[in-house]
C-alpha cells in the first residue's frame, strides 16, 4: 500500500513535470526576484549540464538535474539561496580497453538519480531602473557515489568492474549585468570562472583500464564560461526563468519560480 | 499495536453507529423540545428538528413563511443546535481526561517547544502536516461532488508541494493564486449524504465528536501518509508532534473557552455541534449533486 501510494505520488509528479529534470547550477538574474520588502521565492527547476573533464585523458560528461529552489531576498540587491536537486549522470567511453582486455558491455558510464546540494549568494547593484550589475558565488556538492559496473575478459577469464564516482563539487564565481526590458523581462549575461572536481576509483586493476584502484581526480577542462538568460514574468507571481551557459560545451535549464 | 487500536476504534465506532439512534431519541428531554421530522428531506431521511414548546409568537404568521429562520427582529434570541448525549456521564470523564491532558501534558509540553520553535517555523510545521491530508481531503470533495474542491485541492497540493517546498509554505491560499483549503473530512461527507450527527462522544485524547464524525477516524488512518510510517511509534510519534504543534499555535484559545463558561463540557459540546453543522452546511452548498436538496438542521429556538 504504501509502496503504491509512494508510487502514485512518484508518477504523478513526473506527469506534472513532463519528465525531465535539470540539477544543480543554473545562476539566474542577478537580481533577487524577492519583494524589495523582503521575502522568499521559490523554483522547481530543470537543467540539461554537459562538460569536460580531465586528468591525462579528457572525459565527457553530461547530468539531467531537476531542482528545488528556495531563497530570500531583501531590497532588490541581495538574496542568499540553497537548492536541493536529484541529478543523474553519464559519463562517455570511460570503459574502454586496451589490446589484452575485451569489454562486453557498454563503453559509457552511467547511473540514476543522486541528491545533489546547491549553496549561492548574489548581489546586485542597479545603476538606474533598467541597467544595473551583479556579482554571485555558487556551490554545488554531490554527496552521493554514482556507480556503474562493466564485464570484461581479461586473459579469457570473466570479471566485473565496478566504477565509482564521487565527491562531485563545483564551486562558481561570476558577474553579470541586466537589462531590465518592458513587461519586467529581465535579460542579463556575464562570465564566470568555476572549479570541478570528481573521485573516480574502479573495484579492478586491470591493464587496459582508464581507472584503477587507486583514486583519480578530475578536474574540469575549462575554468571560465560564460552564461546568458531572460526571466519572464507569467501570471499570479509566477516567473519563468530560461538560461543557457557555455563552458567546454553548452548547458541549459530552464526554471519556474513563485514570489511570495 | 497500532492495528489493534485501529480495529478497536472501528469496532467501537461501529457499535455506537449502529446501536443508539433510538436510544438517542428516548433520552432527550421531550419536556424541553418535540421532535418533528423535516419535511423537505428529498432522501427519506429522517432529520430531528427540536423546536421550543412555547406559544407561537406574533412572527410566526409572518406573510414570507419563513417563521422558522426569522429571528432577526428578536434581539436576544439566538441559533442553538443541539445533540443528543446518551453517554453524557462517560463524555464528561473523557473531558476531563483531556482537560487534564491538556493542562498537564500539552499545554506544558506546547509551550516548552514554542519557547524553542519561532512561530514561522511552527506555521510551516503545520501546514505541511495539512498538506500529507491532501489524498483524504481529495477523496472526500469527490464523494462530496465537490469537483470545484477536488480540483482546488488537487491545484494546491501540486502548488505547495513545488512552491511551497513540500507544502512547508502555502503559495496556493496567497493573494495571487487563491487557492483556499477544502478542510473536509469523512463525517462532513456522510453529513452532506443527510447522516445525522448520531449522539456526542468525547473521544480520549482525540476530543469532541459524534458518531458520525467519528467516521473520520477511517480516513484519517487510510489516507494519511503517516499511518504506514514503520514501526509503529513512528507514526505515533508523527501524530503527537502535529498535536503538540497545532496546540502551541491555539494556546489560550481553550481556556478562553472554558472559561466564558458556567459549564464547560456544555459548551465545548455546542461549540463543536455548531462548528460540525456549520461546516456540513457550507459543505453542502458546494456539492453539485446536495445542494438542491436542502435538509434541515436539528435547531432549537
Amino acid at each position: 500500500m504504501k509502496k503504491q501510494l509512494t508510487g502514485i505520488i512518484f508518477v504523478f509528479l513526473l506527469m506534472v513535470f513532463h519528465t525531465h529534470v535539470h540539477a544543480g547550477g543554473m545562476f539566474g538574474p542577478p537580481q533577487t526576484l524577492s519583494s524589495t520588502t523582503g521575502g522568499l521565492n521559490t523554483a522547481i527547476g530543470f537543467r540539461y549540464y554537459t562538460d569536460t573533464y580531465k586528468n591525462h585523458m579528457h572525459y565527457k560528461v553530461r547530468q539531467n538535474i531537476i531542482y528545488s529552489h528556495a531563497a530570500w531576498g531583501k531590497a532588490g540587491i541581495w538574496e542568499i539561496y540553497a537548492r536541493l536537486a536529484a541529478a543523474e549522470m553519464k559519463m562517455f567511453d570511460v570503459f574502454r580497453f586496451g589490446s589484452t582486455v575485451y569489454g562486453n558491455g557498454e563503453n559509457d558510464f552511467r547511473d540514476t538519480w543522486q541528491f545533489m546540494g546547491t549553496a549561492g549568494a548574489k548581489v546586485f547593484y542597479p545603476v538606474n531602473s533598467f541597467f544595473g550589475a551583479g556579482l554571485f558565488v555558487q556551490g554545488n556538492f554531490n554527496p552521493g557515489k554514482y556507480s556503474d559496473e562493466t564485464p570484461l575478459l581479461y586473459n579469457g577469464s570473466p570479471l566485473v568492474a565496478d566504477l565509482k564516482i564521487k565527491n562531485l563539487w563545483d564551486i562558481n564565481f561570476g558577474g553579470g549585468l541586466q537589462l531590465t526590458l518592458p513587461y519586467d523581462i529581465r535579460a542579463y549575461a556575464g562570465p564566470f570562472v568555476y572549479l570541478a572536481r570528481a573521485d573516480v576509483r574502479s573495484s579492478l586493476n586491470v591493464p587496459g583500464l582508464l581507472f584503477g584502484t587507486e583514486k583519480t581526480v578530475l578536474k574540469n577542462r575549462s575554468p571560465v564560461g560564460g552564461y546568458f538568460g531572460a526571466d519572464i514574468p507569467l501570471i499570479r507571481g509566477f516567473r519563468l526563468n530560461i538560461e543557457g551557459q557555455y563552458t567546454d560545451s553548452f548547458s541549459a535549464g530552464a526554471a519556474i519560480a513563485y514570489i511570495y | 499495536m497500532k492495528h489493534t487500536l485501529f480495529l478497536l476504534v472501528i469496532t467501537t465506532w461501529l457499535i455506537l453507529f449502529l446501536a443508539p439512534p433510538c436510544a438517542a431519541v428516548t433520552q432527550s428531554t421531550p419536556e424541553d423540545k418535540q421532535t418533528v421530522s423535516s419535511s423537505d428531506d428529498a432522501s427519506g431521511k429522517e432529520m430531528e428538528k427540536a423546536v421550543d414548546d412555547t406559544p407561537a409568537s406574533p412572527y410566526d404568521d409572518d406573510e414570507y413563511g419563513d417563521d422558522e429562520y426569522d429571528y432577526e427582529d428578536e434581539p436576544f434570541s439566538e441559533e442553538r443546535v443541539t445533540i443528543d448525549d446518551p453517554l453524557e456521564p462517560v463524555n464528561r470523564v473523557a473531558n476531563i481526561f483531556n482537560d487534564r491532558m491538556y493542562f498537564w501534558v500539552l499545554k506544558p509540553v506546547a509551550q516548552a517547544y514554542k519557547f524553542v520553535a519561532p512561530e514561522p517555523a511552527r506555521i510551516s510545521v503545520k501546514n505541511f502536516f495539512f498538506h500529507l491530508g491532501y489524498p483524504a481531503r481529495f477523496l472526500n470533495c469527490l464523494l462530496q461532488t465537490d469537483f470545484a474542491g477536488a480540483g482546488e485541492e488537487t491545484g494546491r497540493f501540486v502548488i505547495n508541494t513545488i512552491w511551497g517546498i513540500g507544502g512547508l509554505m502555502d503559495p496556493a491560499a496567497g493573494e495571487k493564486i487563491n487557492l483556499q483549503k477544502q478542510d473536509t473530512d469523512l463525517g462532513e461527507t456522510l453529513g452532506v449524504y443527510g447522516v445525522g450527527h448520531g449522539f456526542y462522544i468525547v473521544w480520549p485524547v482525540f476530543g469532541p465528536s459524534s458518531t458520525r464524525d467519528s467516521a473520520t477516524f477511517i480516513d484519517r488512518h487510510l489516507l494519511y501518509p503517516t499511518s504506514y510510517f514503520c514501526p509503529w511509534y513512528a507514526s505515533t510519534a508523527l501524530t503527537a508532534f502535529d498535536y503538540v504543534n497545532s496546540a502551541s499555535l491555539r494556546i489560550g484559545e481553550y481556556e478562553s473557552l472554558i472559561g466564558a463558561a458556567i459549564d464547560p463540557y456544555t459548551a465545548m459540546r455546542n461549540a463543536y455541534v455548531q462548528y460540525r453543522l456549520k461546516s456540513v452546511k457550507a459543505r453542502r452548498a458546494r456539492s453539485l449533486l446536495f445542494r438542491e436538496n436542502e435538509i434541515r438542521p436539528s435547531v432549537t429556538k
